[in-house]
């Protein structure tokens, strides 16, 4: 249910932050406004007045030696997602963790971080986070639950082998909970265990997971897989996509295939939007295509689908593809039918990539492969159980629309639930125990590649709490186990033989953050099942009907990460949507349906109906909608509570990710909806550029006309040894969103909730806008090729001639020797004069004094390299200043001069891609200084010439000549 | 308006006298309109002049104001008598932005034998027993919107007897010196008159020699940081 709807039900104005949001203080009247501001402007001229207050300095009673005090320290550790771990370094200030970086030695982080791991470290001090064991609705204790799981009791309960005893887990790599549960299957051998999560990675059958070598394939096809911004390696992915990208020889070919609009979608060179009853066709039609291309005469007859623009495009792609063979790769995505796995196996296969771009590993994941691990929808059904652990997961909410898990705790009589919060499943169990956030636990992990890593708390646990693994040796029999000390048993048998024994293993272990050649092994080929062939021409979608795509959000996942202020308020990649979820439909749908952007929607399928608003997204199949899991969230917590609509309960266990034969009708009902992005008119100005391979962008200066130089009010004082800089590779970015994340976890940056986002006062210092090209301008915009649609990340360009500066009546924008565009809020009264004068629009004012009621759990997240701004003070990116700052000191303080591609911001830090590069423009081999001389570089809104210090380099378009109606296009007008 | 009878002057007219237009206000007024203007202008003008000459007095910033501690710890006898260096204590002086305070069990080599069971150590014993912090108060400190580097300025040649005075001679350490964004700027501008070489950091009453200084500059790197980020992040 969204605000507005919970408006008109209570017949109240919805708060206008969501709780857990900071919020504004009370609505005044202007009088008592005016009279506030007399009596505050008083107050604090006496305050401004006041002696400096009485203040304590504590040191330690002994000193730990390895600890400076505000010095920070970064450990390694993992963090798990569907199972999956990305290796992690975390940053702790005196003991606090405060920002999540990626580890460079881990293959699926290779230093960069995404959205969830760096919005993570915010879910740690979660405030709504659950804080006792509970039973019933009685606070109970730890003692209790062993009490319940003791073997005796619980032999008693579940009989002499555990036949009444049921364990369901997240999907789960961890060696030390394997073993747990096996030693747990040896203690009870009846005991049934079930593993769920909406949004796995699935194995094809066999166990085996693709392992693409994305560094050497120059032609890549994906059949809906969002494989460079979702997905657990997909940081890896992404990361070997932008190597062979920008590698010489001319940029790779990626041709993708899909029902909605992805970031992956958006990178192609050509995209081909198809409803997805129609991609298991157009995988045959790809297969036979390659085949007839390769000139393989036992080649089936080539299936052709309905459409001649789309035969053509998947013509093209085939002989593209066969042309590169062995130099290219085809990914399926993960939640697409093994037919189209299957068939992507038999593309890669027949194109010889196997052993040379296309590798397999065995699946980590507990139950791959393994008959004797059941599934939700199998323990929904089993009777006779006494006892249900529930280790994570929320199964009540997400669990599909006909696996009836609310009467299964119904029925059971022990019910346990083990998580962060109490949510919807917790309340339906009995016991509820609070899990341990990963930065408070002891654990261990593997990767998609099967690189294990240890997991390593960095603070004490802040509410008290368990893990999984406890629960677990718990029921194995152990009457008092503490993770850390079953984690040291359980690598002490594993690492014992190794000659330097098991404290240095264990050592480097934990600093490295990676146990050294613990990855599978990965196999050349995979075995291709016979696949029934799918039909040649797929169903046509019945007449006024949907289809219908459930897709794990960007941002909250499956809905795991509702209750994080910072995900919540990252616009949604391609729509720039917050605050909530809405069926993405395409213009040509949304006008057949006559709807628009805003408007509910009622879509009924099996007698169950979702009331969503519509939104319209160019690029998204005609006849589909798409909607993002995760929303209509109903436990305890409260930021998630009540923000946009539960999609999953559209979806029945048959059709968890595509349903067709969705029924479609307006209600009436109209949302207005929290986009970043609400104008959609450039006014001829081009902030993004596109270019064939090898072409120069277009630069102002050079044709010599348009270009103006800035009122040169002030002189340029250069002089300091670094001049910084900044460039952002168009070609590169996939508009991912973990820059944002970042910054707004290294800077701390505010969240202002759905109504500040709707009246444009979100504070992100760095947005990525999205710019789709026109199908009125452009004809590679037309289906079933287009659109195309270009990420730029915006944030403040540092100008030299800064329009900001010269306007601002007290000096609180200033230009630094060494090329920052200083904001200082010590000075700055909010005249909101720069913020006007900014062409690029990237200054934020602090409407309200969105930090003055932080909780005292959540105010230990805060950087306190960073001032904290208060209201009615303007910030921008400052280039992460006090990066710069810090690493000046650093390098005086050891002596030496500092690097010009020493210092990195928290963007270009946890860009997967290295999209964004930072550094100093003088000093030998500086990287910045060099991308600013690609013949791609540019400045947005050259024109005005403010002589940005940021640059950005054109997005390539690689186009396939056989495609000839995608011609490069120029990206003219803003959408969403 | 003619009902209005002004105030008969004093010693003055007949009660019977026919009534006169007399001045509505007495003569007294137009004094005290000019003293009054005067008071209003001086007000206006020497009001706000009066608060910034106030914030900016010794006695607002808490200069030269002795700051009595848990433990009455005396510099002089440590530093003078015992010629302990300052870095024993502020370990973390030349690495870190903060020069730190010593641990309790900083306390304990020395002390060991000499005082401990004495009165004055009583916040000591009782931090060794129960693990908790003896808890010092501030003397210098700088607002949290300012960032201050204690190793940056070591490393360029700030001695701490710069910012923080004769140490050595405070029986109750005070702050010696403003502490103002004026004050951090006379140096930040002009640095030269300000260094001392490395090896004296420590020094009290170290007295530089007049050359000295530009030679510093040079051999130290340092520069006249006045961008408002060197501070303000």
């Amino acid at each position: 249910m969204s605000d507005e709807q919970r408006a008109t039900s209570d017949g109240r104005r919805p708060a206008e932050f969501p709780p857990g949001v900071a919020r504004p203080g009370p609505v005044l009247s202007r009088r008592d406004f005016v009279r506030l501001l007399g009596a505050s402007a008083a107050l604090a001229g006496v305050y401004g007045c006041s002696r400096r207050p009485d203040e304590l300095i504590l040191p330690y009673v002994h000193q730990p030696p390895e600890l400076t005090p505000g010095v920070p320290q970064y450990y390694a550790t993992a963090m798990t997602l569907d199972g999956l771990a990305t290796g992690l370094l975390v940053e702790s200030h005196d003991g606090r963790p405060t920002k999540v970086e990626g580890n460079p030695d881990h293959p699926a982080s290779l230093g960069a971080a995404g959205v969830h791991e760096q919005a993570s470290v915010l879910q740690l001090y979660d405030p709504h986070r659950s804080r006792h064991v509970r039973h019933g609705a009685q606070q109970a204790d730890w003692d209790a639950v062993a009490r319940l799981l003791a073997p005796v009791a619980l032999g008693q309960r579940v009989g002499a082998r555990g036949e009444g005893l049921r364990l369901l887990l997240e999907p789960t790599a961890s060696p030390l909970t394997v073993a747990l549960l096996a030693r747990v299957r040896e203690r009870w051998p009846a005991a049934g265990v079930h593993v769920h999560a909406p949004f796995a990675a699935p194995d094809d059958g066999d166990a085996l997971l693709p392992l693409p070598d994305l560094t050497r394939a120059d032609v890549v096809l994906a059949l809906d897989a969002d494989f460079l911004a979702s997905g657990p390696f997909h940081l890896r992915w992404a990361h070997d996509w932008a190597v062979r990208r920008g590698a010489g020889g001319g940029p790779s070919r990626l041709y993708v295939v899909e029902s909605g609009f992805t970031p992956t979608g958006a990178t192609a060179d050509h995209r081909l939007a198809v409803r997805p009853g129609e991609l298991e066709t157009v995988a045959a039609a790809l297969l036979a295509g390659v085949r007839a291309a390769r000139g393989v005469t036992s080649a089936p007859t080539a299936p052709t689908t309905a459409d001649e623009a789309t035969t053509a495009w998947l013509r093209a792609a085939a002989r593209d593809l066969a042309a590169a063979a062995g130099r290219c790769v085809v990914v399926a995505g993960p939640r697409q039918s093994a037919t189209v796995r299957l068939l992507a196996r038999a593309l890669n296969a027949e194109l010889g990539n196997e052993g040379r771009t296309m590798w397999y590993v065995r699946s980590p994941l507990l139950g791959a492969g393994d008959a004797s691990v059941g599934s939700l929808a199998d323990l929904a059904a089993a009777r006779d159980v006494d006892t249900l652990l529930v280790l994570g997961g929320n199964p009540v909410y997400d669990a599909p629309a006909d696996v009836d898990v609310a009467g299964l705790l119904r029925r059971v009589p022990n019910t346990v639930h083990l998580g962060l919060y109490e949510d919807e499943t917790a309340r339906a169990c009995a016991w509820h125990v609070p899990a341990l956030h990963y930065l408070e636990r002891w654990g261990d992990a593997r990767a998609y590649d099967g690189t294990a890593s240890l997991v390593q708390p960095l603070v004490a646990p802040l509410f008290g709490g368990h893990c999984a693994d406890e629960l677990l040796a718990l029921v194995a029999g152990e009457a008092t186990p503490r993770a850390h000390d079953l984690l040291q048993t359980h690598w002490r048998g594993r690492a014992g033989d190794r000659a330097s024994g098991f404290d240095a293993f264990w050592r480097e272990a934990l600093r490295r953050g990676v146990i050294a050649d613990s990855a599978a092994p990965r196999a050349a080929s995979a075995p291709v099942p016979a696949v029934v062939p799918p039909p040649a021409a797929p169903p046509r979608a019945a007449a006024g009907t949907l289809e219908v795509v459930l897709a794990p959000c960007p941002k909250v996942h499956d809905g795991r990460f509702a209750d994080n202020a910072w995900l919540q308020e990252l616009p949604e990649p391609m729509t720039t949507l917050t605050w909530g979820n809405a069926a993405q439909l395409s213009p040509a749908t949304a006008a057949r349906l006559g709807v628009e952007s805003g408007d509910e929607l009622a879509l009924g399928a099996g007698g169950r109906t979702v009331r969503v608003p519509a939104i319209v997204v160019p690029g998204v199949a005609d006849g589909v909608a798409v909607l993002h899991a995760g929303y209509g969230r109903d436990g305890a917590e409260e930021t998630a509570r009540g923000v946009g609509v539960r999609a999953q309960g559209l979806f029945p266990r048959a059709a968890r990710y595509a349903l067709a034969g969705v029924t479609v009708a307006r209600t009436g009902a109209h949302h207005e909806l929290a986009l970043t992005q609400p104008h959609w008119r450039l006014h001829g100005r081009e902030p993004v550029r596109v270019v064939a391979p090898g072409q120069p962008v277009a630069r102002e200066d050079a044709a010599g006309g348009t270009r103006r130089r800035a009122l040169p009010l002030y002189e340029r004082q250069p002089g300091a040894p670094h001049q910084w800089a900044m460039t952002i590779d168009l070609d590169r970015c996939t508009g991912c969103g973990a820059c944002m994340v970042a910054c707004q976890a290294e800077n701390n940056v505010p969240v202002v909730g759905p109504e500040g986002v709707r009246d444009g006062r979100e504070m992100h210092w760095l947005r990525i806008d999205r710019y789709y090209a026109d199908a009125a301008t452009d004809a590679a915009a037309a289906a079933p090729a287009g659109p195309l649609s270009v990420a730029q990340p915006m944030l403040c360009q540092h100008c030299e001639d800064a329009p900001c500066e010269y306007v601002c009546p007290v000096e609180a924008t200033v230009h630094s020797s060494d090329g920052l565009n200083e904001m200082v809020y010590n000075r700055c009264v909010g005249t909101r004069f720069c913020s006007n004068n900014c062409p690029y629009k990237v200054r934020r004012f602090n409407w309200f004094d969105y930090n003055r009621d932080l909780g005292d759990v959540e105010a230990l997240q805060r950087n306190p390299d960073v001032t904290v701004r208060e209201r009615g003070v303007m910030e921008k990116c400052t280039f992460c200043v006090q990066r710069i700052r810090e690493a000046e000191i650093r390098a005086s303080v050891e002596g030496r001069t500092l690097g010009p591609n020493e210092v990195t911001t928290a963007c270009a830090q946890a860009c997967p891609t290295r999209a964004i590069v930072f550094g100093s423009l003088t000093g030998a081999g500086s990287e910045v200084a060099r991308l600013r001389e690609d013949p791609r570089a540019y400045a947005v809104l050259d024109e005005l010439g403010t002589e940005p210090r940021v640059r950005y380099l054109a997005r390539v378009r690689n186009a396939n000549p056989a495609l000839a109606a995608s011609r490069a296009p120029s990206a003219s007008e803003a959408a969403t | 308006m003619t009902e209005r009878r002004p105030p008969a002057p004093p010693g003055d007219a007949p009660t019977d006298a026919p009534a006169r237009a007399t001045p509505l206000f007495p003569r007294w007024a137009n004094r005290a309109m000019g003293v009054a203007i005067a008071v209003v202008f001086v007000t206006v003008l020497a009001g706000p002049a009066l608060l910034m000459a106030w914030v900016r007095t010794p006695d607002l910033r808490r200069q030269y104001e002795p700051v009595p501690q848990p433990v009455p710890f005396s510099h002089p006898v440590h530093v003078t008598g015992l010629r302990l260096d300052c870095r024993y204590c502020h370990a973390t002086v030349e690495r870190a932005a903060s020069a730190g305070l010593p641990s309790t069990a900083t306390c304990v080599p020395c002390h060991n034998e000499t005082f401990m069971q004495s009165a004055v150590m009583a916040p000591v014993r009782a931090s060794l027993a129960t693990g908790r912090p003896v808890p010092w108060r501030r003397v210098n400190g700088v607002p949290d919107f300012v960032f201050f580097s204690h190793a940056a300025h070591v490393k360029k040649g700030v001695g701490c007897e710069s910012c923080h005075g004769r140490v050595d001679r405070m029986a109750q350490v005070y702050q010696a010196e403003p502490l103002s964004m004026g004050w951090c700027l006379g140096c930040h501008r002009d640095p030269a008159p300000h260094l001392r070489p490395r090896a004296e950091i420590t020094t009290m009453g170290y007295v530089a020699p007049d050359t000295l200084g530009a030679a510093l500059m040079r051999a130290y790197a340092v520069r006249r940081l006045t961008d408002c980020t060197t501070c303000h992040r």
